[in-house]
């Protein structure tokens, strides 16, 4: 059996899909265990914090998956990236 | 639970939901992945701090050491900071104020910028942590200053930028023989990446798992600039933001040097300055709402300000609400007039988020946020030579002549002097 790991994500999610269970398919489609951190929904946007246990191809997936949707993932030291 | 051999600083603290850490290199709370802040023990720091042991020490950042995260003397950077608080009484008239200043951050030691101190602060702790390799992810001044502090520390370093950068970007940290490596994909892929690594290698990212520590450098622009002013405060502080780190540690600074009896009355109002094509803080300060939008694709000039989704966004908005003040965006046209208006009234050269604290000072006059009888600091982040592109064909060409005298009296003197 591969290794498992976990990654913690912030997703933000579109207006368009606010309300569809993105975190529900997550566990559902993928091999995945998803945990809920901190959460702020609205009718406008949807701003998750997640963690996100299994295997690392079943993670790539899972963010291919959700960057189809126009859902952000980024990691949870967001502006890695730094000017 | 203070501790002598920590220094004066106590541990790490989530933001969110105040759960302790340990000060070791971590940055996100477990149980509700907040971010971690340096706690201090501010009772102990009070009686061991004094202005008069302040103004003892050599002018650098590190004369306020006590409030600095790192347990011993610095090991890196230790000339960094202290930069002129320049009287701008040109540039007052012009943004029609009583009296303007300049913290003038393009002149900070080694790389021209503000990201030199908090560089320096992490470089030490990273030090203190027992790490040999330190790295960032970065476009620009974050990457020159890991690259040169680091090579003056004998530190092995890495710099990752996203593989379509601008050759001439990458120079500035070039030279300084740091490994520098180029990421295809895109901007969130790089991102999450570099998050990896830094997990993985157990390498000191100096914004990653360094971050508690390094965030807390900026806290020396806000105790500068109130020494400087003989121990006083501006009424206004106008910061650029873009992650929006630097304007909540310039709160936290005022805030300190409060409790740990520095200052008496810290009543000061610090404004937001953002370009209008990346300024998802402005925007929902506007609206009056805390919920940030990303900005899916930054357009503007202001390059080191283009961050989409700003980590402190939210806790930026809340100082800016707690200090009475407001928040202004710029467009390039704006930017550009800025960087020229203190140059031609200051002779400073800023770089393009220069340009922006300018231009937002401006309107926050002209809309009657800020008083002409009021007085304000400008924190000028970094040199003007470092975005020389953003402003090329927008100063004008020089005027060609022969080598004969009678050219320069038709073509300049006559013209300029006999009009």
């Amino acid at each position: 059996m591969k290794k498992k790991e976990t990654r913690r994500f912030w997703l933000t999610i579109p207006s368009k899909i606010v309300q569809r269970p993105i975190i529900w398919e997550i566990g559902h489609k993928f091999d995945l265990v998803t945990n809920i951190g901190q959460a702020s929904v609205t009718t406008e946007l949807g701003i998750i914090s997640l963690s996100i246990e299994g295997q690392r191809s079943e993670i790539k997936k899972a963010i291919q998956w959700l960057e189809k949707m126009k859902v952000k993932v980024e990691p949870v030291e967001i502006n890695t990236i730094e000017g | 639970m203070h501790s002598h051999s920590k220094g004066f600083f106590t541990g790490l603290k989530c933001r969110e939901c105040g759960r302790l850490y340990p000060a070791e290199a971590t940055h996100v709370c477990e149980f509700c992945f907040g971010p971690l802040e340096v706690d201090y023990d501010y009772a102990t720091i009070k009686k061991a701090i004094s202005r008069e042991k302040i103004a003892s020490r050599p002018k650098s950042m590190w004369r306020y050491k006590e409030l600095l995260p790192i347990e011993g003397e610095p090991t890196v950077g230790a000339q960094v900071g202290f930069t002129p608080l320049v009287k701008a009484d040109r540039l007052a008239k012009e943004l029609g104020v009583r009296e303007c200043y300049i913290k003038n951050d393009t002149v900070n030691y080694p790389t021209l910028s503000f990201k030199d101190r908090v560089v320096s602060v992490a470089l030490s702790r990273a030090k203190e942590l027992g790490f040999t390799t330190v790295a960032c992810a970065s476009t620009g001044n974050l990457a020159n200053s890991v690259a040169a502090n680091a090579a003056s520390a004998g530190l092995k370093s890495y710099v990752l930028i996203p593989a379509d950068l601008e050759q001439g970007k990458v120079l500035g940290s070039l030279v300084f023989g740091t490994n520098v490596v180029g990421i295809h994909g895109a901007y969130d892929q790089v991102n999450r990446l570099c998050s990896e690594i830094a997990g993985k290698y157990g390498w000191a990212f100096v914004n990653v798992n360094i971050r508690p520590y390094y965030a807390e450098g900026s806290k020396s622009i806000g105790y500068e600039i109130a020494e400087q002013l003989g121990w006083k405060l501006p009424d206004n502080i106008v910061v650029p933001m873009a992650s929006g780190s630097l304007l909540t540690k310039i709160h936290k600074a005022i805030t300190e040097m409060k409790k740990v009896g520095l200052m008496k009355t810290t009543k000061c109002r610090i404004h937001g300055a953002q370009a209008t094509g990346c300024a998802p803080i402005s925007h929902a300060f506007k609206n009056g709402s805390d919920i940030l939008k990303p900005v899916a694709s930054p357009k503007t000039i202001a390059k080191s300000l283009a961050i989409g989704t700003p980590a402190d966004g939210y806790y930026a908005i809340q100082s800016i609400r707690e200090t009475g003040a407001s928040c202004e965006d710029a467009t390039d046209v704006e930017i550009i007039e800025g960087i020229q208006l203190l140059a031609g009234c200051e002779g400073i050269f800023a770089e393009t988020a220069g340009g922006v604290t300018v231009a937002c000072a401006k309107k926050l006059v002209a809309n009657g946020t800020i008083a002409a009888t009021e007085s304000i600091v400008l924190c000028i982040t970094g040199h003007g030579l470092k975005t020389q592109e953003a402003i090329a064909g927008h100063c004008g060409q020089p005027r060609l002549i022969h080598a004969k005298l009678s050219e320069f009296d038709e073509k300049i003197y006559h013209a300029d002097f006999k009009k």
